[in-house]
């Protein structure tokens, strides 16, 4: 079956009703045990320094890999995609565009949506049976989040992975739920965390690959990964088009924090770590998290895979005592 | 009785404090008191306190020792209680200025934190990442270049020549390139001073009060101290600010 990569998430339900592999280029990167040789690799062929390096690991991602086919996210994620694109174009690939309509306008996502299932040839009966088939491992990755926030059995980096594995269903939905059906035999018969503090995690999924355990080490669990969660399709929407106007991801921060502020409630969280990827355009919206969440953030800057680097564990470590001494 | 260690990036400093007064202040090069006194068994850092001098045999084995700084996170230190720097500075603060209300700022040999405290306690801070510009190191590199001692340098705030590189580094060739357009030194001392101030009124904006108190061993630049005032800030300086970390330490509950 011929593999399609995609910049960030998509409608899923159309790859696989077209019967390609999907594979999110993310996790790929992140995920290959090569992360830092394929940014290299992008910077000697040219990729500036200062520019996102997930960017640059989606290209070296590509290259490496050998597929022939992407869909890439002009609108709702990173403006680099299109550049991106045009690189990508050298090396005969061949690249689908995407776009999510930035006023989250119904007929406009219907129409981009369409475009994409005529490009893969497939009709609405064969993606909403596909659709029907990955809502119900979404389901499944429902409860692994509601084990992590409500019986507290489930730690943020479980929470983390299924969730952003959802993306792309690790490449093969069967051997996916398989796994989450193990993990959840598992899981049931875990005795409940003892955390001090309870975090949520909010913006793009982390580089650093540490991090959550390194906040557990220190009593803090993170019980909500804002955008790992938005992955897994969460609000289990029949209609297509409908679901993806729900995701919240690719649209205006505002929509996004009226998802934050309820889960927030929701889970009973002490305090906020707001992500933000070096040079990424989203750390100007820190700005805004911070004027409408009251409460405590922290914002982590991340740049290049590997383990969290001294000074932002010593950043950590403070916040952490800072709201130890609140609650 | 206890000694605080505030272990920074150029100095070690240390305050013995006996039933809440400082009975001692000490400090010590990093770099001397690591190669001299500091011990690595298995994953454990020890220190010879009393091997320093600082320390009678007596006061190390009847006061308890509470450690920070930047060497904490990367060495487990063996009998010491380690916390964080931000708790530190802020005890120590507290404990200096006698403030329940404020904004503090430490500008150290690397870092520069801004925090604010409420009622006595933290309520949230920044720290400066990524790059260390805005620090003592950056006046040590400014003050060799100029061919000026620090305290020449932290006297001199008025007509400041304006630098604008982003880069410690970079901002040294940019020096030079004003040392040769002829400027007067004292204005050159000024302009460094001023990009301190360009560099740390984003942090300080964020959690304005009505007092700032400011830590550090930049906190001895007077030049600096003016500029800030001059932005509207209001400033009290400790009277300990080199060791105000280690004092934190030292009386922190």
């Amino acid at each position: 079956m011929k593999k399609t990569g995609f910049t960030t998430t998509i409608p899923l339900e159309i790859l696989l009703a077209a019967g390609r592999v999907p594979v999110d280029l993310n996790n790929l990167f992140i995920a290959g045990g090569k992360s830092q040789e394929l940014i290299d690799a992008a910077e000697e062929r040219g990729f500036p320094r200062n520019i996102c390096s997930w960017i640059k690991g989606i290209y070296g991602a590509m290259i490496d890999s050998g597929i022939e086919e992407i869909v890439a996210v002009t609108e709702g994620d990173c403006s680099n995609t299109r550049a991106l694109m045009e690189v990508l174009a050298l090396h005969d690939v061949t690249t689908v565009p995407f776009a999510y309509p930035h006023d989250r306008n119904p007929d406009a996502l219907r129409q981009e949506i369409e475009r994409m299932m005529a490009w893969f040839r497939v009709d609405w009966e064969t993606v909403n049976h596909a659709g029907e088939r990955v809502e119900s491992i979404r389901r499944k990755i429902r409860e692994i989040d509601r084990l992590t926030w409500d019986d507290n059995i489930v730690s943020g980096a479980e929470n983390h992975y299924f969730q952003v594995a959802s993306s792309d269903m690790n490449s093969s939905p069967d051997t996916f739920e398989a796994e989450i059906d193990c993990f959840l035999a598992e899981a049931g018969a875990r005795k409940p965390f003892r955390d001090r503090l309870r975090l949520a995690y909010i913006g793009v999924p982390p580089i650093i690959d540490d991090l959550y355990p390194f906040l557990e080490a220190h009593g803090a669990r993170v019980v909500f990964n804002e955008t790992q969660r938005q992955f897994s399709m969460p609000y289990g929407i029949a209609d297509l088009v409908e679901r993806y106007r729900a995701y919240t991801y690719p649209y205006d921060i505002f929509f996004r924090l009226a998802d934050i502020e309820r889960e927030i409630k929701k889970r009973r969280i002490d305090g906020v770590i707001h992500y933000v990827q070096s040079f990424c355009f989203r750390q100007i919206e820190d700005m805004v998290v911070r004027q409408r969440l009251g409460m405590p953030i922290l914002t982590l800057e991340g740049d290049k895979p590997g383990p969290l680097d001294a000074r932002s564990r010593i950043r950590i470590e403070s916040f952490l005592e800072m709201l130890g001494e609140r609650v | 009785m206890r000694i605080g260690i505030d272990l920074g990036s150029r100095k070690v400093k240390f305050a013995l404090v006996d039933e809440g007064k400082i009975v001692r202040l000490e400090s010590f090069d990093t770099l001397a008191f690591y190669k001299r006194y500091g011990r690595m068994t298995g994953d454990d850092l020890t220190f010879d306190l009393a091997g320093t001098g600082l320390f009678s045999a007596a006061e190390v084995a009847a006061a308890s020792i509470v450690a920070t700084g930047y060497g904490r996170n990367t060495l487990n230190l063996k009998g010491v209680r380690v916390i964080s720097e931000i708790r530190a500075h802020v005890a120590g603060a507290l404990f200096q200025v006698g403030l329940k209300d404020f904004t503090l700022l430490d500008m150290g040999g690397q870092d520069t934190k801004v925090a604010l405290v409420r009622n006595g306690s933290l309520q949230d801070f920044v720290m400066n990442d990524k790059c260390a510009a805005s620090s003592g190191r950056y006046l040590e590199n400014m003050s060799a270049i100029l061919e000026v001692d620090l305290q020449e340098l932290s006297s001199h705030w008025e007509n400041p020549v304006r630098l604008d590189a982003t880069c410690g580094i970079f901002g040294e060739s940019e020096l030079i390139g004003q040392i040769l357009r002829g400027h007067p030194v004292a204005n050159l001392c000024a302009g460094v001073n001023q990009t301190l101030v360009k560099r740390v009124v984003p942090m300080l904006k964020r959690f304005p009060s009505d007092q700032t108190v400011l830590t550090g061993g930049v906190a001895l630049d007077g030049a600096l101290v003016k500029l800030l005032e001059n932005e509207g800030f209001t400033i009290v300086v400790p009277e300990h600010p080199q060791h105000n970390g280690a004092i934190g330490c030292a009386v922190i509950p």
